[in-house]
């Protein structure tokens, strides 16, 4: 347990930096929103009580995506009849290769913010009311009058004009 | 399905589990499969972290939060620790509203600027402002204010600066504000805390200070030191003397002038409005002197209909739209206005002014029917701003939890610069057509037809209420719906009203 306030708001101070990283990481192994929410809630406890061995002239994420990793496999122990989580060696896979691509990933994420800019009017109002006022499928079939089927058909054309929009900015970047 | 559909089923959480191990022997088998997805995942919870599309709606992300089973095992004190690491980062996560305004334009009265229309309340961002008539108030966020005559040319450069390029201005610098600086034709004027009018014509400048020291740089070598009655000229042509400019009071006595003057106007015609067939009833929040208990809210329908009086619990009586009207404010979960309407209608207009301090719940309630009964009407503002307005009707046979209310959103109207001040707002909902129509100052916005509609179902109220939802019966928790605002008439007609109607409500009643 960290001893003196100086360590404890350190690691307040890392954990609210890192935590976008962090979700991202735990996300990226386990892609269903609350239980990446509960993993990163485990991780940040952990961190808490491991922080006096946080050597802190190293980078702090590599060092809390090996807790978070942890975290993710207790989870899948705790959850092994669940047919929807994948497998040890797949996740051991994305885990090392997703290390690899990050700074792709980041790169990525900083053209998402002007691809989103340029979503039409409609497009907008989806994005919002999925991931600003996290509206339940129920509430957006009502709200767009849309069938379930065709509803999740729109947010995967959103998602994939997105992700297209953001590769034609890296590569007019040249950084494809 | 091929491996983005899957990946994009697989995040939405509508995927199968024979399509999850479709999902995993693609990426177990293949590097591409697994860099597609990594990035169409790390996407998905950016979006899910931050949203940052402007679309000006609120950008809260309020996810729904299991129980924390590990909290017990903690020590209080760590617990204490832990809560405020473990819970903060979510609102870090949320993008913190901002502005890049530097002042505010706090009174006008006849003003009409050349660019843009400007309306007292109004954050000003940095740049010039042309005032063609009129008066305009600026108070810059650094404390200082200044009082401009029409015609002028100001430009805002920062809360501690400002350039007057041409006209009359008069600049008031409490002390916190000292060291504001005021450009002008040929001189620079560091104020130390004081007051003093600028005159700018043909690119000459005139000071003169009222009150306090003026340091005045111009060409000569030494800046010049202005006090209390002092006067200075770039050049000989204009002159600077004390009663060529507005002094602060005359402009509140002319914003007082305005402030009756369309007080008695709406009077006058709120007298006519009161005996519209289509009120079923019209509350104008005028406080009785004669109400010993103080909360009645009187119907003013004519004919009179004395059982359709409101009754005000908690909501306590304040300014309106002008120093001489009423309103009532509703600020505390409890506070709120109890009607009951009895009959039954085909059609209905609800127009209200209402001054909304903040959207500070889900549901920030206008006026609701009690429960939520076949027929029963529900108006409030949706969290991100918007108006909505409901009617239910559930077929008989319906499935006790389908949701078989008729949903109406308009589009976002509350924004942080439409809090705090009055704004006219209004629905209409004819049950023939099926459609409703939402009003925000007079102007549509938003027309919708329900897809759950079906012509000629009744419209009833029954015990209802105007700032608030629902009577909690015994034992049971209510959901906190108040508003958090004032309101200062309310009207409730049997019909739709047209547009025009609308508009016309709004110019009538509009504040300035």
């Amino acid at each position: 347990m960290p001893d003196s306030p100086t360590s404890t708001e350190h690691l307040v101070l890392s954990l609210t930096q890192h935590q976008e990283p962090l979700f991202r990481y735990i996300f990226s192994l386990v892609p269903r929103e609350a239980d990446a929410r509960d993993i990163l809630q485990e991780t940040s406890l952990a961190l808490y009580r491991k922080f006096a061995e946080y050597d802190s002239t190293r980078p702090f994420l590599p060092w809390a995506y090996r807790f978070a990793y942890l975290q993710v496999q207790k989870h899948r122990e705790k959850s092994a009849r669940s047919p929807l989580l994948f497998s040890e060696d797949v996740m051991d896979l994305l885990a090392s290769e997703r290390t690899h691509i990050e700074p792709r990933l980041d790169e990525r994420l900083r053209l998402l913010d002007t691809c989103l800019q340029k979503l039409t009017a409609q497009d907008q109002e989806l994005v919002t009311s999925r991931y600003a006022m996290r509206q339940s499928a129920e509430e957006m079939m009502t709200r767009f009058a849309l069938t379930r089927r065709t509803l999740f058909r729109n947010l995967e054309l959103l998602r994939q004009r997105l992700h297209e929009c953001v590769t034609h900015q890296l590569q007019s970047e040249g950084l494809a | 399905m091929n491996l983005d559909s899957l990946i994009h089923a697989e995040i939405d959480g509508e995927i199968t589990p024979e399509q999850h191990a479709e999902l995993e022997n693609l990426l177990r088998s293949d590097w591409q499969a697994r860099q597609r997805y990594l990035e169409l995942v790390d996407q998905h919870a950016r979006l899910l972290q931050q949203p940052t599309v402007n679309t000006g709606r609120l950008q809260k992300a309020t996810p729904k939060r299991p129980t924390r089973r590990w909290l017990p095992a903690l020590t209080a004190a760590a617990a204490v620790i832990a809560c405020a690491f473990i819970f903060w980062p979510q609102h870090s996560s949320e993008t913190e509203a901002t502005s890049n305004g530097v002042a505010m334009l706090s009174q006008t009265m006849d003003a009409k600027f050349t660019r843009g229309s400007f309306r007292s309340g109004d954050t000003l961002k940095p740049g010039t402002i042309q005032l063609t008539q009129g008066l305009a108030q600026i108070e810059f966020f650094s404390g200082a204010t200044a009082l401009i005559e029409g015609s002028a040319e100001i430009e805002i450069l920062s809360a501690w600066e400002a350039r007057c390029l041409s006209g009359r201005v008069r600049v008031h610098v409490p002390p916190a504000a000292k060291g504001f600086l005021m450009h002008a034709p040929g001189m620079k004027l560091e104020d130390l805390g004081t007051e003093f009018a600028l005159n700018v014509k043909d690119n000459t400048s005139a000071v003169h200070v009222f009150e306090g020291e003026v340091i005045a740089h111009t060409a000569a070598q030494t800046p010049a030191s202005l006090k209390q009655g002092m006067s200075l000229s770039s050049a000989n042509t204009i002159p600077a003397s004390p009663q060529d400019f507005l002094s602060i009071s005359e402009l509140q006595g002319l914003v007082k002038q305005r402030d009756t003057q369309r007080f008695a106007d709406w009077q006058q015609w709120s007298l006519t409005t009161c005996k519209d067939p289509r009120l079923i009833a019209y509350y104008t929040f005028k406080h009785l002197g004669d109400d010993r208990w103080d909360r009645l809210v009187k119907n003013f329908t004519e004919p009179r209909h004395p059982l359709r009086a409101g009754g005000a619990v908690g909501a306590a009586w304040t300014q309106g739209r002008w120093p001489e009207k009423n309103a009532l404010e509703f600020k505390r979960p409890g506070d709120r206005v109890r009607l009951n309407l009895d009959g039954t209608y085909q059609a209905l207009t609800f127009a209200c002014w209402v001054k909304v301090d903040s959207i500070d719940k889900k549901y920030n309630s206008l006026l609701l029917t009690d429960g939520y009964d076949n027929g029963e009407p529900h108006w409030q503002i949706y969290e991100d701003g918007s108006l909505m307005f409901s009617v239910m009707y559930r077929p008989a046979e319906a499935a006790k939890n389908a949701k078989y209310n008729q949903m109406y959103y308009s589009k976002p109207v509350f924004t942080a610069d439409s809090l705090g001040r009055w704004h006219h707002l209004a629905v209409t909902y004819d049950n023939t057509t099926g459609e409703v129509i939402q009003y925000f100052d007079g102007q549509p916005v938003g027309r919708e037809i329900s897809p759950l509609h079906q012509p000629g179902r009744p419209i009833v109220f029954g015990p209802c209420e105007i700032g608030n939802w629902g009577l909690p019966t015994q034992g049971h928790r209510f959901p906190i719906r108040n508003l958090n605002g004032a309101i200062d008439e309310f009207a409730i007609y049997s019909a739709a009203l047209n547009p025009a109607d609308i508009l016309s409500i709004f110019q009538h009643g509009k504040p300035e």
